[in-house]
Formats: C-alpha cells, sequence, structure tokens
C-alpha cells in the first residue's frame, strides 16, 4: 500500500533552520522528504519569483557502465525526452509494433557488423564506419529500417515534454549527465507545478524509448562538438584514461567512438529498471512553493511509481595504487601546456576540504602559482591548480601555459618546486584567512540564485550528498595549516603523479615572416635569442648585447646576417618597450 | 458536507483497499489539468531611481537574503572610441583598471586586499559600451566599495602588470586559428558588419604594442566620468544608508561630462553568397544569416514569434526539430535573433555536423525558411510560441539585482519607458499573417551570408544518401573561398 502524506508526516526528516542565511552562515533550510518507494526530495521554498526550479537526480552515470556500452547513461538522458505510452504518437500499438519491427532488423545489423569487425580484425577493411565498408546486405538492411524510421515518423508526435513545457512556460529544461549522476530540470511558473509532475512522474512510470537510433547519430555529433573537434578535446579524453589505470572513471562519459552506433534497445531498458527505479532517484524544488501543497503533490504523482527490483550494483573497482610517475605528451593546436595530476579523495571524504584549501592557496591571481610562475619567474602566462571530487575517487590538478621561448621542462620542474614548498613549510596564517574568507563568500554566493541552488542539491546529491551545502563551509573554517601541510605530503606525491606536455603542433604556429624566411639552423637559434630578449628586463643589459651584436654584424658570414639583423631589430624593440612610457615625446 | 465526504472517501478507500489508493485518478492527460491564474505585473523603476548629487543615476533596492551587495556600472565608454592603430585600447584599459593598482595601493597590495576581502571586483569594455562589478561582503562594504572606487577614479596602470598582460594578449593571439569555433565567430562578425565595423575591429601584434601606458591614462582620463554612468545597486543594506555611502564614495569625482562620439550606426556585410575557410576538423561548423533591425523598429515583437517557430525555442522550433531531432545531423542546431541598439543587430542560424552531411543539413535549414515564408506558421504554434514569450515574462525580473540592471541598461540604452508594460500585449497582438509578413519582408533566402567552417574536401566529397552541393545552394550563386587569416596581423 501506497503511503499517503498525512501518515508520511512520520517519516519526513526535517532540518530546521533559518529561512534567510543573513543570519551569520551560509546555510539554507532544506527539508528532506522519502516517499514510500524510496524516492527522496529535496523542497526549499523560497520567493524570488513567481517561478519554481525542479528536477531530479538519477544516481547513475558513466562509472556504473562497462566496456562495450560507454556513453550509454549520456545517451539514455537523450532517450528521456522521446515520450511516453501517452505522449510523443498518434497510434500507440502500431508506434510500439514499428519499435519491436526495428528492433529485429536492427538485430539483424548487429550480426552484419560483427562480420563486419571480422574483415577489420583482418585488415581487410580499415574503418568501420566508412560508408565503402558497409556489406550490401548491411546497406539492404539499412535501407529497411529507414523504411520502419519513415512510418513511425509519421505517427511521432515530436517532443511532446518540449512541447508541453514551452506551451507552459517551462524554462531552462534540460539534463546533465557526469560520471556519476543524470540530472533533469526545467523552471516553471508557479501555478504550473502540476504539470511538472504530471510530466516528470509520467516519463519515469512509463518512458517510450523512440527515435533511438537516429538519436545515437545525435550523440555522436555531441562528440564530434565537444571532443573531436576541439583543440585539446580528443588528448584530454586520452590523458584521463591514461591516469585512470582500473577505475570506470578511464572512459569518456560520452564514450568511446566505437561504443555509440552499439547500443540496443534491450541494453536501454535494463539500464532504465536498474537505475531509474524511485529508490535510486531524488527530486529538487527550489522557488515559491506552498510545501504542504507540495507534498501532497509529489506523494501523488511519484509515489505510483514502483521500488525496482534489482538493488542498483556497487561500484566494487578501486584505482590501484599508482606505483611510478606516468607521462602524457601530445602535440596540439595549443599554447604548450604542462599539467600534473594527482590522486585525491572522493566527494564526501574527511580530507576533501583541506585539499579544496591547498588548490585555492595555488589558485587565483594572488595564488601562489600566478605569483610565482607567471608574475615572478615569467615561465608561464596562466597557471591555476583544481581539485576534482567525484563521488568514488577523486584528482588534484595543477597545470601552467608555458610562456612562449621557455622550456615546459623548467615549467614541470617550477610547479614541482611550489608542491614541495607547500609539503615543507605550513601555509602563512594571512594567506590561510585570505582562502577561507573567499570560501566563505563563495559559499553564500552559490546561494544567490533558486535554479542555481536546485542544480547544486542535485549534483551534490548524486556525489553523494545534498548536506554539503550547508556543511562545506564549515569544513572550510576548520581547516589548518597542518591539515594543507599534511594533505599536501599525502597525495602530491611526485611518484604517484601523472605529467601530461602538450606541445604546440608543428606548423600550427604563427609565425613572422621575417623569421620564416630563416633557414632552419639559424632560426632556432634567432629563437633561443628572442626568448632570452624577451625575458631580459634591464635595460642596461639589453643595451650591452645589442652593441656586442652590432660590433659582430660587420664581420659574420653572409648566411648567418640575417638572423643576427632580425635579432638586433627585436632587441631594439623589447628596449622601446621597456622604456617608461611617460617619457616618451 | 460534500466537500468533507469527498476528501474522506478516497482516504478509506486507501486503507481499504490498496489497488484504489490513488484515487482520486490521476489525470490521463496533461492537457486536462487546470491551472489557478497567476497574475504578475513588473516592477516599476521609479521607486527605485535615484540621482547622485555628482550625477550619476543608480537604481537601488535592498535584499537581505544574503550578506551580500552588488553594484554594477554601466560606462558609456568602449572600443568604438580607441584610435585605428590602437585596437584593443578600450579593453586593457578595462583589464589594468583591475589589475594595475589603484589610488594609494599597488597592483600587488591591491590584489591582495580585494582577495582578503573576498571581493569580486571587474571591469570590462565591449564595442559599444563598458560595466564594471562589485559583488562584496556587506560586512565590510566600506572598505570594498572605497577599492572600487579607486579602481574606476584612480588606477595607476602599473608598468610591469601592463608589459604582463601585452605578452598574455600576443600569445592568446596566437590560438585565433586553433579552434573552429574561434575562426566562425570572428569571421561571422566581419562578413555581417564588415572589416574594421566596431563589432569586428581585431587586434593585432602592432596594435597591442602600440598600447602604451600613456595611451591608457589618457583613455581613461578622457572618458572615464561619473556623469556617464548609471548603476544597478541591490542586497543586504539599509537603502537610506546605502545612498550616503554612494554619495560619499563618489563625491570628490568632478562630474565632467565629455562629449561622447555615438557608436557609428553603418555597416557594410558581405555580398550574399557561401564563404568557406578550412580547417582540418571533422564536423563544419555553418552559419547562416544576414544583418537585422533596430530595437525600435515596429516588426520586432513579430520577428520575435518569428525566430521562436523556426529556431529559437529548442526542440519545439523546426529547424532543432529537423536537423537534430528528425536527421540526427546536429547536437546543436537552431537560430536566433538580435535586436540592435547602437546598429542593426542580425539574425543566425547555425548548427555543427560531421563533414559529409554539411551540404545537406544547410540545404535543410534553407528549406525551414522558405517554408516559413510561403506557408507561415500554423495556429498551434503561434499560440504556444506566444504563451511562452507571456509566461516566461516574469523571469526577466526574477530577482533584484536583475531587475535593478535591467532599469539601469534601459536608462543606458534610452529604450522606451513603457516597453516592459506593452510587452505582453504586443506579443498577444501578433498574428499569423504578421509573421509571414516579416519573414517575408526580412529573412530573405537570397540575401543570405552562409559562413562555412571544416575540412571543405570532405564536405564537398558529401555522403551517398543526400547528394546535395554548397554550390547549389549559394545565395546569388556566389562561393568564395577565404584563406586562414594571419592570427597577429589578422590579414589574409
Amino acid at each position: 500500500m501506497r503511503v499517503r502524506f498525512a501518515a508520511l508526516a512520520a517519516l519526513l526528516a526535517v532540518t530546521a533552520l533559518p529561512a534567510g542565511a543573513a543570519a551569520g552562515k551560509p546555510e539554507i533550510a532544506v527539508e528532506e522528504v522519502t516517499l514510500d518507494n524510496g524516492m527522496k526530495w529535496l523542497l526549499f521554498p523560497r520567493a524570488d519569483a513567481p517561478t519554481v526550479a525542479a528536477g531530479w537526480v538519477a544516481r547513475v552515470g558513466s562509472v556504473n557502465e562497462r566496456p562495450g556500452i560507454t556513453g550509454i547513461s549520456h545517451f539514455f538522458e537523450h532517450m528521456m525526452f522521446k515520450g511516453t505510452r501517452t505522449l510523443g504518437t498518434k497510434d500507440l500499438a502500431r508506434d510500439l509494433e514499428l519499435i519491436e519491427e526495428q528492433e529485429k532488423v536492427q538485430a539483424e545489423m548487429r550480426a552484419e557488423r560483427e562480420a563486419m569487425r571480422e574483415r577489420l580484425r583482418r585488415g581487410e577493411i580499415a574503418d568501420l564506419a566508412a560508408p565503402e565498408s558497409r556489406s550490401p546486405r548491411y546497406k539492404e538492411l539499412e535501407a529497411r529500417f529507414d523504411a520502419l524510421v519513415q512510418e513511425q515518423r509519421a505517427l511521432i508526435l515530436k517532443d511532446p515534454m518540449d512541447e508541453l513545457y514551452t506551451k507552459h512556460g517551462g524554462e531552462g529544461l534540460n539534463a546533465s549527465t557526469s560520471e556519476d549522476w543524470t540530472i533533469y530540470f526545467v523552471r516553471v511558473p508557479k501555478n504550473k507545478l502540476e504539470l511538472w509532475a504530471w510530466l516528470e512522474s509520467d516519463r519515469l512510470a512509463e518512458p517510450v524509448f523512440r527515435e533511438f537510433y537516429s538519436e545515437r547519430d545525435v550523440v555522436f555529433e555531441e562528440r564530434r562538438l565537444r571532443t573531436e573537434s576541439t583543440p585539446l578535446g580528443k588528448y584530454e579524453e586520452a590523458l584521463n584514461s591514461v591516469f585512470w589505470e582500473a577505475h570506470p572513471y578511464k572512459w569518456p562519459v560520452v564514450g568511446w567512438a566505437s561504443d555509440i552506433p552499439e547500443y540496443t534497445l534491450a541494453q536501454a531498458k535494463d539500464y532504465f529498471a536498474t537505475w531509474y527505479a524511485p529508490n535510486n532517484l531524488t527530486g529538487v524544488l527550489v522557488g515559491d512553493f506552498q510545501p504542504a501543497a507540495a507534498k501532497a503533490l509529489i506523494e501523488r504523482y511519484f509515489g505510483r511509481l514502483a521500488r525496482g527490483t534489482v538493488a542498483p550494483p556497487p561500484v566494487v573497482t578501486l584505482e590501484p595504487k599508482q606505483l611510478g610517475e606516468k607521462r602524457y605528451q601530445a602535440s596540439a593546436e595549443t599554447s604548450p601546456t604542462v599539467r600534473l595530476l594527482f590522486h585525491g579523495v572522493p566527494f564526501v571524504h574527511r580530507d576533501a576540504a583541506a585539499l579544496d584549501l591547498l588548490t585555492d592557496v595555488f589558485s587565483g591571481r594572488t595564488g601562489r602559482l600566478y605569483k610565482g610562475l607567471v608574475e615572478g619567474r615569467k615561465l608561464a602566462n596562466e597557471a591555476r591548480a583544481s581539485s576534482d571530487f567525484k563521488k568514488h575517487a577523486g584528482l588534484v590538478q595543477v597545470e601552467a601555459v608555458v610562456k612562449d621561448g621557455q622550456d615546459p621542462a623548467a615549467v614541470e620542474k617550477a610547479l614541482g618546486e611550489e608542491i614541495e614548498r607547500l609539503q615543507k613549510e605550513p601555509v602563512a596564517a594571512e594567506e590561510l584567512q585570505k582562502v577561507k574568507n573567499q570560501a566563505k563568500a563563495g559559499a553564500y554566493r552559490r546561494l544567490s540564485s533558486p535554479f542555481f541552488i536546485a542544480i547544486q542539491l542535485l549534483v551534490y546529491e548524486g556525489l553523494g550528498d545534498w548536506r554539503y551545502i550547508n556543511t562545506s563551509a564549515d569544513a572550510w573554517e576548520a581547516v589548518t595549516a597542518e591539515d594543507i601541510q599534511r594533505v599536501a605530503r599525502e597525495y602530491l606525491v611526485p611518484e604517484k603523479r601523472t605529467v601530461a606536455v602538450f606541445l604546440r603542433k608543428e606548423g600550427t604556429a604563427p609565425e613572422d615572416p621575417a623569421l620564416a624566411a630563416l633557414p632552419p639552423q639559424a632560426k632556432a637559434m634567432v629563437k633561443q635569442s628572442l626568448a632570452r630578449i624577451e625575458a631580459e628586463t634591464d635595460p642596461a643589459k639589453l643595451q650591452e648585447g645589442l652593441a656586442r651584436m652590432q660590433a659582430m654584424a660587420a664581420q659574420v658570414p653572409a648566411e648567418i646576417k640575417p638572423g643576427l639583423e632580425y635579432v638586433i631589430a627585436k632587441t631594439e624593440e623589447r628596449l622601446k618597450a621597456l622604456e617608461p612610457s611617460g617619457e616618451k615625446k | 458536507m460534500r466537500s468533507k465526504l469527498a476528501v474522506l472517501l478516497p482516504a478509506v478507500a486507501a486503507l481499504a483497499l490498496p489497488a484504489l489508493a490513488q484515487a482520486p485518478a490521476l489525470p490521463k492527460h496533461p492537457d486536462a489539468l487546470t491551472f489557478p491564474p497567476l497574475t504578475y505585473e513588473p516592477p516599476e523603476p521609479a521607486g527605485h531611481r535615484v540621482v547622485l548629487k555628482n550625477g550619476m543615476v543608480v537604481y537601488i533596492a535592498e535584499d537581505r537574503a544574503l550578506p551580500l551587495v552588488q553594484i554594477s556600472l554601466q560606462m558609456r565608454w568602449g572600443g568604438w572610441l580607441a584610435p585605428e592603430g590602437q585596437e584593443g585600447l578600450a579593453g586593457l584599459v578595462a583589464a589594468q583598471m583591475r589589475r594595475g593598482g589603484a589610488g594609494a595601493l599597488s597592483a600587488e597590495a591591491l590584489d591582495e586586499r580585494l582577495d582578503f576581502l573576498a571581493a569580486q571586483v571587474s571591469v570590462g569594455a565591449s564595442d559599444t559600451g563598458a560595466s564594471a562589478n562589485l559583488n562584496a561582503l556587506a560586512d565590510n562594504l566600506d572598505e570594498s566599495l572605497a577599492l572600487f572606487v579607486a579602481i574606476l577614479k584612480e588606477p595607476r596602470f602599473q608598468q610591469d602588470r601592463l608589459d604582463l598582460a601585452r605578452e598574455q594578449m600576443l600569445q592568446e593571439m596566437k590560438k585565433r586559428n586553433d579552434d573552429a569555433a574561434d575562426i566562425e565567430a570572428s569571421e561571422w562578425g566581419a562578413l555581417l558588419y564588415g572589416e574594421g565595423h566596431v563589432a569586428s575591429r581585431f587586434t593585432t601584434e602592432a596594435s597591442i604594442k602600440a598600447l602604451d601606458r600613456a595611451a591608457l591614462l589618457a583613455f581613461h582620463k578622457r572618458w572615464v566620468h561619473p556623469g556617464q554612468m548609471v548603476a544597478a545597486v541591490s542586497g543586504a543594506f539599509d537603502r537610506k544608508a546605502m545612498i550616503a555611502k554612494l554619495e560619499a564614495a563618489f563625491a570628490k569625482w568632478p562630474t565632467a561630462r565629455p562629449d561622447v562620439p555615438p557608436v557609428p550606426k553603418d555597416i557594410s556585410p558581405a555580398a550574399p553568397g557561401v564563404y568557406r575557410v578550412q580547417k582540418d576538423v571533422n564536423q563544419g561548423r555553418v552559419s547562416i544569416g544576414l544583418p537585422g533591425v533596430m530595437r525600435g523598429d515596429p516588426d520586432v515583437y513579430a520577428l520575435e514569434v518569428m525566430n521562436e517557430i523556426l529556431g529559437g525555442s529548442g526542440f519545439t522550433s523546426r529547424i532543432t526539430r529537423t536537423v537534430r531531432s528528425n536527421e540526427g545531423l546536429a547536437y546543436s542546431a537552431g537560430s536566433s535573433l538580435s535586436f540592435g541598439v547602437y546598429y542593426p543587430g542580425r539574425f543566425r542560424a547555425a548548427f555543427q555536423s560531421k563533414s559529409p552531411t554539411v551540404a545537406y543539413a544547410t540545404s535543410l535549414v534553407f528549406d525551414e525558411i522558405r517554408k516559413l515564408r510561403e506557408q507561415g506558421v500554423t495556429a498551434e504554434e503561434l499560440e504556444s510560441i506566444k504563451a511562452n514569450l507571456v509566461a516566461t515574462f516574469p523571469s526577466n525580473f526574477e530577482s533584484k539585482a536583475r531587475a535593478m540592471s535591467v532599469f539601469a541598461a534601459d536608462e543606458f540604452t534610452k529604450r522606451s519607458p513603457g516597453f516592459w508594460k506593452t510587452y505582453r500585449d504586443r506579443i498577444r497582438a501578433v498574428t499569423a499573417e504578421d509573421v509571414k509578413r516579416v519573414a517575408q519582408k526580412h529573412l530573405v533566402p537570397e540575401k543570405m551570408i552562409v559562413l562555412v567552417v571544416g575540412d571543405q574536401a570532405a564536405i564537398d566529397k558529401g555522403d551517398d544518401r543526400h547528394p546535395v552541393k554548397l554550390e547549389a545552394l549559394a545565395p546569388g550563386g556566389k562561393v568564395v573561398t577565404l584563406p586562414l587569416r594571419d592570427p597577429m596581423t589578422m590579414k589574409r
């Protein structure tokens, strides 16, 4: 029997907090409610505007996948917008028949693709995706499948949720998938909350995964857009899988290119039954609503969802201890960049707050990396550090963009030295207070928008504990200089790091035409000289060098002369740039 | 009595018969739902408007939900005021106001102090204006505000910070051709508004090297004045006390009113046609569009509705539905429309698709544009979009900070005072005939500029299923191959 809300009151876990956060702590009074079917709810009324930000999180992401179906969590997120038994078709019976017929053809296509893979293994074809690799039989099946799609399309009422939300003033309808969570959210006018409950519970109760196979193409375009056709996307993806050895965080959220075209409807159905059962979901409402009425609405609509019959399996793989330093180097269309990656801790770990503040000490314009490498030693143009706390594990990244003419190895060494300093000396009191002040202000700022609060609750819940929104400020406040020193020693261990070096791909750097015209050997020498000139800030030293070069110019062999003249010109330019501009005429 | 029974019956049933526990039954279809009425009137700017003694206009509202204070200033200076050969000057002035020290404080001391106070200060300049923002904790507002004003009024433009910034800009410049999206953005502006128009004035190695400290000081002295500013102020304060603080903070800054030349109105778009830029990536980026109208144009309401239906409202719009949802040719496909404040806005449809389907997807976008012009929109589409624009209207004023910013921007750009009051009625009044008429008038396929950035050989090869050629789609039959620009000179 489903529990009605009168009886449910006994199950409520209520945290009593002041409604406004101005009382001195960045906290919000979120009410937590759990339905009988295990679906948890987080409610935070706040009447800024006549709207409600509403969403839910499925505690599933790419970490719950396996090779062969990588990316299916994200793909599944797309499928949740394709309608239900009630919404999305003019003729449900025929629609379902067509889906079944499509599945039969797809099964034959899969068998045919396996035959194509055999040809690939034998080296008879080079690329499974190329049109010329498709067998005549496969093309025939494709044509049959297309005809079924066309027939179904004539019955489909497109994107029914979007249609309804649009008409009723819904905004920002979207979803997002990470390694650990999948979130769905929208903002609705406050008088349309029941529409939201209807639509969201309907797609959780009776979804129909229409347009399954064409949506794989959309996801593949998303992969091209974000990963394959950006300057660093594909290299970041490769680096990630070098960093993680065993953990399922090693594959990309969007999925490997070879896996996306292989998802099957049967896999999607299993996936839904396991991971989208109400006991694996948490809903969130933030905005202008009456809690009692909202609770009744939630119970009425979401209470009907049946608890799952299969318990979501836990993630059991633990990342093995890294035994030695790993290195990854790639040539990309970007400024040379050095990145150090270390294994950190999960989101709920007791050392997370200290690691957070550690990376804060490093980051920002007054952080140690910028002051040390960019302004101080002039080795880098940008420098930053970040902590990434995932649900089951985490990583810490320290990165600098190498300044033109500087050596990436020197930048790597300098980053290592900053880490060593943090391990050897405790952070000064003032410096620690600064990052604590910023963390606390940030804890207030993140409460500025109801929509953003809703997103954070969903994400934190997906990472393991929504209460982070209220507890993190105290956790940061409690961190001591000794804590930071300890976690620096414990986690930022040189032998357990991965070093990534991105170099600029040959032929993609713009060159001064005068420099480009020089013979290759001279060019290398000239570039070295230029780096030294750029790094020199003392005009007297530059003048001295200039005089020496001018004296040499008359005597050097003809093939060296253009290079030398170029360096002389650049030295003069540099001297000009160093002149105090106020004295210029 | 009746009402009591009605409540009781289902409850009893629920206890006795689990199968009926859900009574009353849920509506079978969302169309059966009924909703309580929701009335909404936008806030009135007048009650929030204050003029400081130095002439600065302030829109102010208390908001005590969080112990924060937010100040946003709109300022009448920006890229259009930089002399030729000094492209990038306004942006560098803005960045170095924040980064180069101010008043009694060196750059290092200022940065450290602001970070210690956890005060966020930013200054930015666009082609047509500039802005400055302070977000401070209420308990250190006085000091944060003093630093903010010093940054605006007495920037030091410290030499070493300026040198570093220029070096960073020059290195960043080298990345201009790395990302296809960046190439698309800069070429699109140049095609739509013309080389050298304020919207597409490119910085170059030479222009950045020409920006010395003297130039920054002179620009600041000439153009940055409180009489030119409109402020939006909100947060945890007492209104009266806050006004007094603002008076005191800005009082000693003389109200000079420089004669600011207007942002140039004229644009010089490229001839209609297909413009191709080679970039070795496996997905082509396509933009299709043309310059549009000014904000005061009477067609703007019908145009807004038109664009929402064509490609502006996500999955319910036609381009998204056709290119993404039906055909699976793109992840992101749609259109957007802007209305100009200083120079005409623009219409732009855009998508990204794997090289072999670029031409086919382009043809689908043109098909949708033609269909809209020839057949107009359905009554359902029209009603749905109008209802959406009316229902989402309150979000324009969703927070005090947002509302004050809207008022400040309206005053700064001299938007007609009745705009928000009449907006919803104007939208409600748009008819299907209006939409068709403005589509025919403003969305002329033969006048469109098409930009295609990607692997041109693979795009031309196409796929075996949709033999469409870009040439055949070119407005006026014109196809131009644009060589990549040198990133340091922006010459081809």
